[in-house]
């Protein structure tokens, strides 16, 4: 289980986390999302004891997180959200280093990983494309079976076969009751793992919620070719949609998924020539987040 | 205390280091000790005599050549057998931790069951410990060539006596280097520091050395609280390797305290 209370971390630049609290109970994945620079790296750093505090607590399994780092490590597992491995170390070696480091020895979950993700760890680092180093640093962050699992942007530079992997991997994961905290971009992925998301915006936590209300929210671009596209901008706005013209026979339209079907007989007495989804960054649907909330 | 396996990595990654710095004194050493010519003293001062005095003063060369064991005091551990062994604690010193904590992957040192500390002792200890080989294998190589080049001309107590306070010396200079990587995150200052405040201790003898009214500046230096050839001649060193051994002391426990508290940018 994973606790943070009230904690805040500032820079000497004035930038930092302020009071952020949330729980991460046992067996739960919790999505961690924000712009670059909100401080969930900072976040991170002061979970796996790199920083102390200026305030507050932040505890694993019990263990205070500054004073008993080295104590989590036995049960954590880390990928760092920039990945760099010690210079001049071909893949084995690097892989041989942690278990070393750790006191383990089993290499049987260490090899099931390489095979999943089709990894050959021979050869220096080095020449390893971007893709390949993430994966390596999948495998060393669990090939020692940690309960806890602290991943930082884990699938950045994976393709989309590899993410896929990935989040099979963190669903079987989740099954045998990992506790894990995961900072991502990619929208999929938070969605198909994740139980909860926290959601933290220049170092403070805006949104905590779980999943599915953060995925019914989610806005729906379409762009439409029409040859009408003034009128069909007209008849959208006054059925209280947010569209606009993009080109002059384009007309873009956002609408959430219980609008579908308003959406459709809208424009159904329009000569549609073609229609695109347009699709969003996880970025823009949590931006959207942040402006509803600051409405409310 | 220490972690054998981040050992044996650092090892393999810094022995070839080790290795050239020691491969570039021995063939120094081999070439002044074959130049050694016990007929030819008074020839060979005579030829320093062409170069102004205080310039070879400030290379720690005494016109003063009388045997084998002076003569190597003053040409091999005038100079060159402190700023080698400098060059090799500046690159070094900055590779065991700055360089690491600047391109994050101190990150996974870290996430292993080591604490903070035990991985600051272990590269400590690889630090002292390689500049401890690299003099005991200069010396026993010296002493080797000279035996087999001019059996019995060496005093080898004399140049055990010196070897071991030049050890000192440069250990303590690699852990002045040692402390600025603990202090620093980035290895720019690491290095700044690492590499400015040892080059100044020895410009500073250097300059100490050239004339008997800046003489005093060799206090300043940590390189200049020793003559080489005055401790191969029978003066007592035995306090001023007590003052190096403290001040490797007192810096190696500051640097892993350092490192222990401060926040690091992984």
């Amino acid at each position: 289980m994973i606790e943070v209370k009230d904690l805040t971390l500032t820079y000497p630049s004035g930038k930092g986390i302020f009071d952020v609290s949330f729980t991460v109970r046992q067996g739960e994945i919790m999505g961690y999302l924000g712009p670059n620079g909100a401080g969930k790296t900072t976040t991170i750093r002061a979970l796996m004891g790199f920083m102390y505090l200026d305030r507050g607590t932040a505890s694993i399994n019990g263990l205070d997180c500054w004073s008993k780092a080295t104590e989590i490590q036995r049960f954590l597992g880390y990928i760092p959200g920039e990945i760099a491995f010690p210079d001049g170390m071909s893949g084995d070696e690097f892989l041989k280093l942690m278990h070393d480091m750790r006191g383990t020895k089993d290499t049987k979950l260490q090899n099931r990983l390489l095979e999943m993700f089709e990894l050959d760890p021979k050869g220096k680092i080095k020449r390893f494309s971007k893709g390949m180093k993430q994966k390596l640093g999948i495998v060393a962050a669990f090939m020692h079976d940690p309960q806890v699992l602290v991943l930082d942007e884990p699938t950045s530079g994976l393709d989309p076969l590899m993410q896929n992997r990935f989040v099979d991997l963190v669903l079987s994961e989740k099954q045998r009751g990992k506790t894990i905290l995961m900072s991502s971009h990619i929208f999929e992925e938070v969605e198909k793992t994740c139980d909860n998301v926290l959601i933290i915006k220049e170092g403070r936590i805006v949104v905590h919620s779980d999943v599915q209300t953060l995925k019914a929210s989610q806005r729906k671009g379409y762009v439409i070719r029409t040859k009408e596209a003034g009128a069909m901008v007209q008849a959208l706005q006054a059925a209280g949609f947010e569209a606009g013209i993009v080109t002059e026979d384009a007309v873009e339209v956002f609408i959430i998924a219980q609008d579908a079907d308003r959406f459709i007989k809208t424009i159904s007495g329009f000569t549609i020539m073609d229609l695109d989804v347009k699709s969003q960054t996880l970025e823009e649907v949590f931006m959207q987040f942040y402006s509803r909330e600051g409405e409310r | 205390m220490m972690s054998f396996a981040l050992f044996k990595a650092t090892l393999k990654k810094n022995w070839l280091l080790l290795f050239i710095f020691f491969g570039v004194l021995f063939m120094y050493a081999a070439v002044i000790i074959s130049m050694f010519n016990p007929d030819d003293i008074a020839q060979l001062i005579s030829m320093l005599d062409a170069v102004p005095e205080d310039m070879l003063k400030a290379f720690g060369l005494t016109t003063a050549i009388t045997n084998m064991t002076t003569y190597l005091a003053s040409w091999l551990y005038g100079l060159l057998m402190t700023s080698l062994p400098m060059v090799y604690s500046i690159i070094l010193a900055n590779r065991l931790v700055a360089k690491a904590v600047d391109n994050g992957s101190m990150a996974y040192l870290l996430s292993t069951p080591n604490s903070r500390a035990k991985i600051i002792i272990t590269q400590g200890l690889y630090a002292l410990l390689s500049l401890a080989i690299l003099s005991a294998a200069l010396f026993g190589t010296g002493v080797a060539m000279c035996e087999a080049m001019f059996p019995g001309l060496l005093d080898i107590y004399a140049y055990l006596k010196l070897n071991v306070t030049t050890m000192l010396a440069n250990i303590a200079v690699m852990m002045t280097a040692f402390f600025f990587s603990c202090l620093f995150n980035e290895t720019r200052l690491s290095l700044g520091f690492g590499s400015g405040v040892p080059i100044a201790f020895l410009l500073i003898t250097m300059l100490g050395n050239t004339s008997d009214q800046v003489k005093i500046l060799k206090d300043l230096s940590i390189y200049g609280w020793y003559d080489p050839v005055k401790v191969v001649e029978g003066s007592n060193v035995l306090g001023l390797d007590l003052v190096y051994t403290g001040i490797i002391a007192v810096l190696f426990i500051a640097g892993v305290l350092i490192f222990k508290r401060k926040r690091l940018p992984l």
